[in-house]
């Protein structure tokens, strides 16, 4: 059984995502649990604001830096399907992001 | 805009920590409990229910596929070619939910929840595991060690077409609705494409993290995503999808079936019957 366990060994691609993802976790929940306190403290302005929309900004941009880092990895190894198809996956995010500031209400 | 308040922030808190758990117990992202709750209980619009519910899959799920990378249950190489169509899937679904009215989300809701239990519950019995491990998984299959049986699954991704298929359709619906997706692409992964439930679960949950920026990004933009709330909720799924996580790998694949079947059934009568009004 310890044998069967050893056969399945992490390739890297996996660990460094693993790594990104828990980063971009951390750092948006300590911004939004810093950021949610001083809102019910002192209200949503100033500091509050700041802290909550980078908590949420962090959070949004986890996931893309998780698709960045595939896609360098993909294309060091030349698996070339794979650095196109996170890449298009790349490009999506970005067009969501494009459409966001478009519709934008906040600036 | 609902203004936050002490008990306001802890109602969403501790919504969110039901809704992490249970999310965390069925490998989905908790949404599809959290946006009914936001929405028919808390009286929020549609899109706000939405979009405070896609930040805490895209939470759920990077926090979940952070602890799993390792273990070989995410698919990495079928859920990134399968974000390819999720993602696209839920960009359009982004822009569609600020054109559609709240009633035809519900019912939309309604339909999709329902449709997906009783495809869990005609498949409960499907077994398409195969516990050789000298069988080739080939590029999109995998293999990985289950506790349950003690041994190396080994699997082959069948029907990719249906998969990329059904990943555009979770991926529409994940924005539309504000849930992960995962009740459409896990049962489909399941029982058409022959990936175990737990790999489908987990290569799921990767995904959705993908799948729900492509469309909070938008809501976001559009101002309907209210970060204090956002952040009680999003603080509320991570430590009960913690809690779900480590009572999940003791729970077996059929009960989470029923479980999750039985639930979704509910949710959509509720939600059927109030669009409907």
């Amino acid at each position: 059984m310890s044998a069967d366990r050893e056969n399945v060994v992490a390739p890297p691609l996996e660990r460094m995502i693993g790594v990104v993802l828990h980063a971009g976790v951390m750092a948006s929940s300590a911004c939004l649990t810093v950021g949610l306190v001083l809102a019910l403290m002192y209200g949503e302005g100033g500091i509050a604001w700041v802290l909550l929309n980078a908590g949420v900004i962090v959070l949004l941009a986890t996931p893309v830096a998780r698709v960045i880092v595939s896609v360098v990895r993909y294309a060091s190894d030349r698996d070339w399907t794979f650095t196109i198809l996170t890449l298009i996956v790349l490009v999506e995010l970005m067009a969501s992001a494009a459409v966001a500031l478009v519709f934008n209400k906040r600036l | 805009m609902p203004l936050v308040t002490p008990t306001l922030a802890l109602i969403i808190f501790a919504a969110g920590a039901v809704s992490g758990s249970l999310g965390a117990l069925l490998g989905l992202g908790g949404g599809v409990f959290l946006v009914p709750f936001l929405n028919l209980v808390m009286g929020f619009p549609f899109s706000v229910a939405a979009a405070i519910s896609l930040t805490t899959v895209i939470a759920t799920s990077s926090s979940v596929s952070a602890s799993r990378a390792g273990q070989q249950l995410i698919n990495m190489k079928l859920g990134m070619l399968l974000e390819v169509a999720t993602a696209a899937g839920s960009f359009l679904g982004g822009v569609t939910a600020q054109l559609i009215a709240q009633s035809v989300l519900q019912k939309l809701f309604g339909i999709v929840s329902a449709v997906v239990a009783l495809i869990m519950l005609t498949r409960l019995r499907r077994r398409n595991v195969i516990l050789d491990p000298s069988v080739d998984p080939g590029v999109l299959g995998g293999r990985f060690y289950e506790q349950e049986s003690g041994g190396i699954v080994t699997y082959r991704v069948k029907r990719l077409p249906v998969a990329i298929a059904a990943s555009f359709v979770a991926g529409n619906v994940s924005s539309l609705l504000g849930i992960g997706g995962g009740i459409v692409k896990v049962p489909v992964l399941n029982a058409w494409c022959g990936v175990p439930l737990r790999a489908a679960a987990a290569t799921s949950a990767f995904m959705i993290g993908v799948t729900a920026t492509a469309g909070a990004t938008i809501y976001y933009g559009r101002g309907q995503l209210e970060p204090a709330l956002a952040a009680a909720a999003v603080l509320g799924v991570q430590l009960g999808s913690w809690g779900g996580m480590r009572f999940g790998a003791a729970a077996s694949s059929k009960w989470l079936k029923i479980l999750m079947a039985g639930l979704l059934f509910i949710l959509s009568a509720v939600m059927f019957m109030r669009g409907g009004r």
